[in-house]
């Protein structure tokens, strides 16, 4: 290990942290907006759910390596060709949570809310997204810390991303720029998580020191096996 | 005015949980569906607000049609309060009862100003409690809130299923009590769905009794099912000591009242039992300058006191309960009269001075006279009772 490398090279370290919390953040943020719709749509409908299910495990399956591959005839070497599969990633475990989070909301509350003359839609945004928040936020920890472990993937098809280190430390047998690497993927983890943990207190300042349902996460294989 | 025509609820499986239903609930009432479980009272109750459609027959409000009203206009006219409350978790208390306000496009500042008014309404204090969350709150202040947020837009009607049921005893009675407050002021048209009969005969101006199957038993005042219930089954609905209960409708007020027996405590003994012989009682109530009770006095006890002392001066049993005649109920004399040693009871008015006594006989008197005038109305019942009220199974 040479700590030295590290302030030397720190133009090079900046930019990559960026292109990597860039595709660390964009694809969940995306397959946000994708879940929520289809997660309302799969409480509305329950047949809906097992098929959506187990769609998104199935792309979930795929091996990222060759999704960029077929990728590349489409979006070329650029960073849609790894936003995209990682998107689709992250509906395995967004979708779930949308569900449960629009779920866990009590059927009372959901009775009470149609009997004071709330319209569905009405009901959707002012009462139940709302309660959902906490399951939904739980859900997106688990999609950014994993898209940005796997975001340095992108590298091997000249994405730029913590990758860089691990392939140029490799090919140099320079192990300092691997731990780096390493490092940085769980520090910039850990600062994304907080940052999430944060937002979920301000937008939820109802759930302050009230117990709340485990989230009955469904997280897919550990992302590091990829 | 909500009129149920010949409502029947049928669900796929064949199962019917209303069966030709015809009631009427009289404006600014609070009428009590009671009934076992499965008897079909809280699907009734559900159909008002649409919550349920009725498979056949129709659900009128003031003569509309309540099929022919948009569901959500319809329910923002109907105060909902439910045993689980359905407190919106993610609202503060204040904007859990501004709720309705605001879906009427009522501006935050008004609707959170309303929301105050009804705090103090239902005696939640609203320093404390205005920016609390429901799950701050106790389970007796969670239904207030529930009550507020459903009387927030001062709907002519309000349904309650079973609200009151997730409480403790000391906790609902309280409730109760509030509700009932609340109607003399309100004047709603009240529909409350309980299994407790004593909650529907304590809080009911009528009370619907359902038999399993989504049959009306009976629709009735509470002093008529305890006093005329129609068959076996709505007299063991009603419970066994409903002779007593029935007390509870029958006011003091014509009680007849022993006042020669209740003497100044600056009585002579000698003047004391002089009265005790003329009354032909053997107890003698002594009140101080102000009229109020002082204790019982036994002419027994007269005889070997000095002739010429005060009555102040012989030692009096205690008055235990009193009960005021322009308020209370013959059951509130009764149990006074039980509970005293003297078999005597003080009635007494608001300022605590006392009017005079009663005994075991008079209230006798008292009650049969009142049951008699009870069930001279029944005789008459056919006629002068609305046709509604009347109901009846089908």
């Amino acid at each position: 290990m040479q700590w030295s490398w590290i302030p030397q090279n720190w133009t090079i370290i900046w930019p990559y942290t960026l292109d990597n919390a860039l595709l660390g953040l964009v694809p969940p943020l995306i397959g946000l907006l994708i879940s929520v719709p289809v997660g309302i749509a799969c409480v509305a409908k329950r047949w809906l759910y097992p098929p959506v299910l187990s769609l998104a495990s199935a792309i979930y399956a795929l091996p990222s390596l060759a999704l960029f591959v077929v990728l590349i005839a489409y979006t070329g070497l650029g960073n849609l060709t790894v936003i995209i599969p990682l998107t689709l990633f992250s509906l395995c475990v967004l979708i779930p949570n949308v569900v449960d989070g629009l779920r866990s909301v009590s059927e009372p509350v959901r009775q009470a809310a149609t009997a004071m003359g709330f319209t569905q839609l009405r009901r959707l945004v002012q009462v139940e997204l709302p309660l959902a928040v906490p399951v939904i936020i739980a859900g997106l920890r688990v999609a950014v810390v994993s898209s940005i472990s796997l975001a340095s993937l992108g590298q091997l098809i000249g994405v730029s991303s913590f990758g860089y280190f691990f392939i140029d430390g490799l090919q140099r047998d320079f192990p300092t720029e691997i731990y780096v690497g390493l490092a940085l993927t769980i520090l910039l983890a850990l600062i994304c998580d907080l940052i999430l943990v944060g937002s979920r207190a301000l937008l939820t300042p109802w759930a302050r020191g009230r117990r709340i349902a485990p989230s009955p996460l469904t997280p897919g294989p550990p992302p590091a096996v990829r | 005015m909500i009129t149920f025509e010949t409502v029947t609820k049928r669900y796929p499986d064949g199962t019917v949980a209303v069966d030709a239903l015809d009631l009427a609930i009289p404006d600014g009432k609070i009428m009590v569906l009671v009934g076992p479980s499965g008897c079909g009272k809280t699907t009734s109750l559900r159909m008002i607000n649409r919550l349920v459609e009725p498979t056949a027959g129709r659900v009128l409000l003031d003569g509309e049609n309540v099929a022919d009203v948009d569901p959500s206009r319809l329910r923002r006219g109907i105060g909902y309060v439910i045993q689980q409350t359905g407190l919106f978790p993610h609202r503060t208390v204040e904007d859990n009862i501004a709720t309705v306000p605001l879906l009427n496009g009522w501006n935050k500042r008004r609707a959170r100003d309303r929301a105050h008014e009804l705090m103090d309404l239902v005696g939640l204090e609203q320093a404390t409690m205005a920016r609390r969350y429901p799950h701050q709150l106790s389970g007796g202040q969670q239904q207030r809130v529930g009550v507020a947020r459903a009387l927030a837009a001062d709907p002519p009607v309000l349904l309650m299923d079973e609200p009151f049921s997730a409480v403790d005893p000391i906790v609902r009675a309280a409730l109760q009590d509030e509700l009932i407050r609340l109607q003399a002021e309100l004047h709603k048209t009240v529909v409350l769905v309980t299994h407790d009969v004593e909650e529907a005969i304590k809080v009911g101006d009528l009370v619907a009794v359902f038999r399993p199957g989504g049959h009306l038993a009976q629709v009735d005042t509470p002093e008529r099912l305890l006093g005329a219930p129609v068959d076996d089954y709505v007299r063991d609905f009603v419970g066994f000591d409903r002779g007593i209960r029935r007390l509870s409708f029958f006011p003091a007020a014509g009680l007849d009242l022993d006042t020669d027996t209740v003497l100044p405590a600056t009585t002579t003994i000698a003047d004391a039992i002089a009265a005790a012989k003329q009354a032909g009682q053997t107890w003698l109530l002594v009140v101080d300058a102000a009229g109020r009770p002082l204790g019982w006095a036994a002419a027994a006890d007269l005889e070997s006191a000095p002739a010429g002392a005060a009555l102040a001066a012989v030692e009096l049993a205690s008055v235990g309960h009193t009960f005021r005649p322009d308020a209370d109920s013959l059951r509130a004399a009764l149990d006074a009269t039980i509970l005293s040693r003297t078999e005597r009871a003080v009635a007494v008015d608001d300022h605590g001075q006392v009017i005079g006594t009663t005994s075991y006989e008079r209230l006798r008197d008292a009650i049969r006279a009142a049951e008699d005038a009870a069930d001279r109305r029944t005789g008459d019942r056919s006629a002068d009772r609305p046709r509604q009220a009347a109901g009846g199974a089908r």
